[in-house]
């Protein structure tokens, strides 16, 4: 049969005795020469004698030959050639700049170019190479692939226009592992194959266990190895980088309190200078600090820090001037999202006169622990003679002009609780208030018998902002005809007026409240507001509107605190005060749990060229769901402010719609979202705000690290190479190896010749002995 | 036949239609709410004499209206402890020149509810005896309306000594208890004992002179127990308020009588 080649052949033998056997055997044939030997030591003749001996020993050799059975064993040896790893970094880090643009404007060269025209460089030397060694080639980042030698080489050689979308896909790895990389690839590998050596081509931005440089374990685990490693750094020396690494800030800040950012600063090649940072807010600067590098250590954290003046969800960039010679530009800026939130709802109460009413309000008020309550009240008017010098009274002036003009826009909801305006000349703060309130503040009229229409705000700028028209100055103003309670339709939908979770037991709790003994009249109520609560005769009682991006709330009454104590007194309790105050403040500063309109953002991150999606909930001011609303987005940057605004989906029947937004370039951003019904009016209104940034710790410290890679081919017995060195000319370790595949043996004993040959030896001895008269 | 005298003439009628569309055309004066919407005091009805100072609440509510701000009526309601109507007027008076018997379990937990829940409640000494029968009964009264309570003598920094005027002593017809004693529930003055007949100072006889005379300071004693009253009734209505920052400078500015 025609097996495979041998190519190669050797004796062995075939016996299946045991070796002392065979000793035991030898030993026997020694005696029986031995014997011979002495049997013809009194033979004269010397050649006789030799002949004799010759003859015996020869028959010795083939009896013994023919206990060990010899055979022949062929073999197909193949020589194995050792393997070297070439191991190419493809993590994000090597998208970035290797070397300073050459010129300005011109486009610098990514590390992964540099890398890929290096190894298309090597082409010659590695087809060298591969003569003597099998040549693995594998990327890695924080796991180990292998790669193929002609698209690299293609890859290399494109110059097409989206040839930084293909080396981008290719350097897309999260994180840099240099050890785990090696140590893959040395015990990778077919069939066994010994490592003679491993070629790593790499920036050296390593975060793995190498983050911090070389340590006595990563030693240890490189000498290991067992072969050298010979280490090509990418990105050259250490160029001159100025980064924004990390801004530290807790995800939400107070309204009206200083929030503090910590930042840290990496700048490689800088000597001594001053660096001046800016944080921006959507294109504006709040805060600026000059940081000063003291030219030796490479990490510097500077404070920031800014007030907030506006709750809401906004987009903030930190960023540094980009130097002359700087290798990396995108990392000189870092965008977050902040979330301002109020801590306390700051109220102003203005009171015309003290009563029950505004009693009850006050300690409401004064217990909230997230209100911060501000009153003034009228205790004495010009009418009244308090019978005593001014000094005898603890009564101050009323401070008009710093409520209403310098401290107005601290306020988050201002309360005028049956206060008229005319005495105390405030004609000219009724336009900064209505201002105050169409710009996000909110206000409440409470009645009385000198409020609303005979609080003299008919045709007043206050008017316009409340959501009822008052009754000209001829009708009467109050209807002491005593009002049972009643809730609307609007009310039984609205968080105001909400005091029970079921319709049921809520319309029957309002209904079931003392009857108030009169109401302040109307002339109507304004279009978009709503009456929530009515007496059963039809007469508004409360009513509630938008008043531009403020809101507005008008109660008819000036008895509401009997909802509180008289309730009490009728074993109903004080909580359906409690609860309709609580509700209704809330709902006037637009607590983020109370807004009609809701937008999540999918993720709060998105990696660049990422499409962008955030949900929306499009719900009208009366809470009712808007389907076939069309909204539309405007997109505000950290960095430049406000964009194009473009047209967005349309909502569903339950009055839901996504968002989509197509890749941003990196920053953080906020999106305002408004939603109309198909008559074109307003439905809803909401914010969101999220950041496009790259994540992970691979772009935090992009710098390249030469050193890094030296100490590490030092310690497994290579050496740094540069571009231009020869690879075939490199010191591998050549341990050469044969295998052994197939083998088969053929035994030469059982040949006739063998003992043909043991008999013609044995009849010579044996008939020479006769002759020679031995017998 | 007709009748001259009676038909009015025309220039009656004409100046009757004029004045007639004079007053339709006047703003009409903005009336109160009626009656619930002003001050108007509580007395509370006891098994003693419960009404001996019967001229000093209205002569409070009126000297309040002339004072201050505050709309106030001169009605004064008399209602038990128990009656749910005692919650229309959030400031009540019990008043005696003698012992109070208690009242029973059930107009103990009303009156109980009704400090709770936000009302005020003024135990004035008719008699201005310290440690005499009213006394001893009152506080044994209050001692089961809000058992666990402390009585506490009200010191001169309270609010209540410069909620409208700013006072130095408590003083009524007498001047013989030189402290006022006072409950407080949450923070807030619920109860007050003036053992110096405050209502007393007030009350006026039926030919409009006062009744009693003011001793030992003469009619500047009696000015200052108005100023009390008026105190009493501005802190009802406004708590702490002139204890709010914005005030204290002000204050702290001027002298005290």
């Amino acid at each position: 049969m025609n097996g495979p080649a041998y190519n190669a052949w050797r004796l062995t033998a075939l016996t299946s005795l045991p070796a002392w056997a065979l000793v035991a055997v030898g030993l026997l044939l020694l005696g029986a020469l031995f014997l011979t030997t002495r049997g013809i030591s009194g033979e004269p003749s010397r050649g006789k004698r030799a002949l004799l001996t010759t003859l015996r020993a020869a028959a010795c050799l083939l009896v013994f030959a023919l206990v060990l059975e010899p055979g022949l064993e062929l073999r197909a040896e193949t020589r194995v050639r050792a393997r070297i790893a070439l191991l190419l970094d493809t993590s994000k880090s090597m998208r970035f700049a290797a070397a300073p643009a050459a010129s300005k404007g011109a486009a610098p060269l990514s590390r992964t170019d540099e890398m890929l025209r290096w190894f298309a460089s090597q082409e010659p030397e590695l087809r060298a190479l591969a003569s003597r060694f099998q040549i693995d080639i594998y990327g890695f980042d924080k796991e180990l692939q292998p790669q193929d030698a002609q698209k690299l080489g293609a890859l290399a050689a494109d110059k097409s226009a989206n040839h930084t979308a293909r080396t981008d896909a290719f350097a897309s790895g999260g994180s840099t592992d240099l050890l785990g990389g090696l140590e893959a690839a040395s015990r990778a590998g077919s069939g066994g194959r010994p490592l003679a050596g491993l070629l790593l081509a790499s920036d050296g931005a390593d975060n793995a266990a190498l983050a911090e440089g070389m340590n006595k374990g990563a030693q240890e685990q490189l000498a290991h190895l067992g072969a050298p490693v010979f280490a090509l750094p990418i990105g050259g020396a250490a160029q001159k980088d100025l980064s924004i690494d990390r801004v530290r800030v807790d995800d939400f800040a107070f309204v009206r309190s200083p929030v503090k950012l910590t930042v840290r600063i990496s700048a490689r090649g800088f000597s001594r200078q001053t660096v001046p940072l800016t944080l921006r807010r959507e294109g504006q600067i709040v805060a600026a600090q000059n940081v000063v590098l003291d030219g030796k250590s490479p990490f510097t954290e500077a404070e920031l820090s800014f007030i907030p003046d506006r709750t809401g969800k906004f987009a903030f960039t930190v960023s540094a001037p980009v130097y002359e010679g700087e290798a990396i530009v995108e990392n000189n800026a870092r965008s977050f999202v902040l979330n301002v939130i109020r801590d306390r709802v700051r109220v102003l109460q203005v009171v015309g006169r003290p009563s029950w009413d505004e009693r009850f309000l006050r300690q409401l008020l004064k217990k909230d622990p997230n209100v911060d309550l501000i009153s003034f009240f009228i205790l004495r008017t010009p009418g009244d003679d308090s019978h005593s010098t001014q000094d005898e009274l603890s009564l101050i002036p009323f401070p008009t002009n710093e409520i209403f003009n310098e401290q107005l826009r601290t306020f988050d909801l201002v309360i005028f609780q049956n206060f008229n305006h005319r005495p105390y000349r405030m004609s000219q703060y009724l336009d900064g208030i209505a201002a105050y309130i169409r710009d996000g503040g909110a206000f409440a009229m409470i009645g009385g018998e000198q409020s609303f229409g005979a609080g003299d705000y008919a045709g007043s700028p206050i008017e316009e902002i409340l959501p009822v028209a008052l009754p000209s100055p001829a009708d009467p103003h109050v209807d002491e005809q005593p009002a049972q309670l009643q809730l609307t339709d609007a009310g039984k939908r609205h968080p105001v007026t909400e005091l029970l979770p079921g319709a049921a037991q809520n319309a029957a709790l309002w209904a079931g409240l003392p009857k108030l003994p009169g109401l302040n009249t109307i002339a109507s109520v304004r279009p978009g507001a709503q009456v929530l609560l009515q007496s059963t005769d039809g007469r508004p009682v409360l009513a509630v509107g938008d008043a531009g991006q403020g809101r507005s709330l008008a109660l008819l009454t000036d008895s509401s605190w009997m909802w509180s104590f008289v309730a009490a007194g009728e074993e109903l309790g004080p909580r359906a005060y409690e609860s309709f105050w609580h509700a209704a403040i809330r709902w006037l500063v637009r607590d983020p749990a109370l807004t009609p309109m809701r937008l999540q953002s999918e993720r709060a991150s998105y990696e660049p060229g990422e499409p962008i999606q955030l949900d929306a909930q499009v719900r009208g001011s009366d809470y009712g769901a808007s389907a076939g609303a069309q909204l539309s987005v405007q997109l505000f940057s950290g960095a430049g402010g406000a964009m194009q605004p473009f047209a967005g989906p349309t909502a569903g029947a339950d009055g839901s719609a996504t968002v989509q937004i197509p890749a941003l370039p990196a920053g953080a951003y906020r999106a305002q979202v408004i939603a109309r019904t198909p008559a074109g009016a307003v439905a809803g209104e909401a914010e969101e705000a999220f950041v496009v940034a790259p994540a992970g710790a691979e772009l935090e410290d992009l710098s390249p690290r030469p050193e890094l890679l030296e100490a590490l081919a030092k310690a497994t017995g290579g050496k740094r190479i540069s571009a231009s060195d020869s690879l075939s000319s490199l010191p591998f370790h050549d341990p050469e190896r044969v295998e052994v595949g197939q083998r088969t043996t053929r035994p030469l004993w059982d040949t006739w010749m063998v003992l043909a040959a043991l008999c013609a030896v044995v009849g010579a001895e044996w008939l020479l002995r006769r002759r020679w008269g031995y017998a | 036949m007709s009748d001259h005298s009676h038909r009015p003439s025309r220039r009656q009628l004409l100046f009757g239609g004029l004045a007639a569309a004079c007053a339709a055309l006047l703003p009409r004066r903005a009336r109160a709410f009626g009656e619930p919407s002003r001050l108007s005091f509580a007395l509370l009805r006891h098994g003693g004499r419960w009404d001996v100072r019967p001229e000093g609440l209205p002569r409070l509510s009126w000297e309040v209206s002339r004072r201050t701000s505050i709309d106030t009526s001169p009605q004064v309601r008399p209602l038990g402890p128990a009656d749910p109507e005692l919650f229309r007027h959030p400031f009540a008076v019990l008043s005696s020149d003698q012992a109070v018997p208690m009242p029973s379990e059930a107009e103990l937990a009303g009156l109980r509810r009704y400090l709770t829940y936000g009302g005020f409640l003024l135990v004035d000494d008719a008699s201005a005896t310290p440690r005499g029968p009213f006394e001893n009964s009152a506080r044994a009264l209050l001692a089961a309306v809000l058992p666990g309570a402390q009585l506490k003598a009200i010191p001169r920094e309270h609010v209540l000594y410069k909620s409208f005027y700013l006072l130095d002593a408590p003083v009524g017809r007498a001047a013989v208890a030189p402290e006022l004693f006072g409950i407080e529930l949450g923070g807030r003055l619920a109860v007050v004992l003036c053992g110096n007949d405050l209502l007393g100072a007030l009350a006026r006889d039926p030919f409009g002179s006062w009744e009693f005379d003011a001793a030992p300071g003469g009619e500047p004693q009696r000015e200052r127990a108005i100023r009390l009253g008026v105190n009493l009734v501005m802190y009802s209505m406004c708590l702490d308020y002139k204890e709010d920052q914005v005030h204290i400078p002000f204050i702290m500015k001027r002298r005290r009588i």
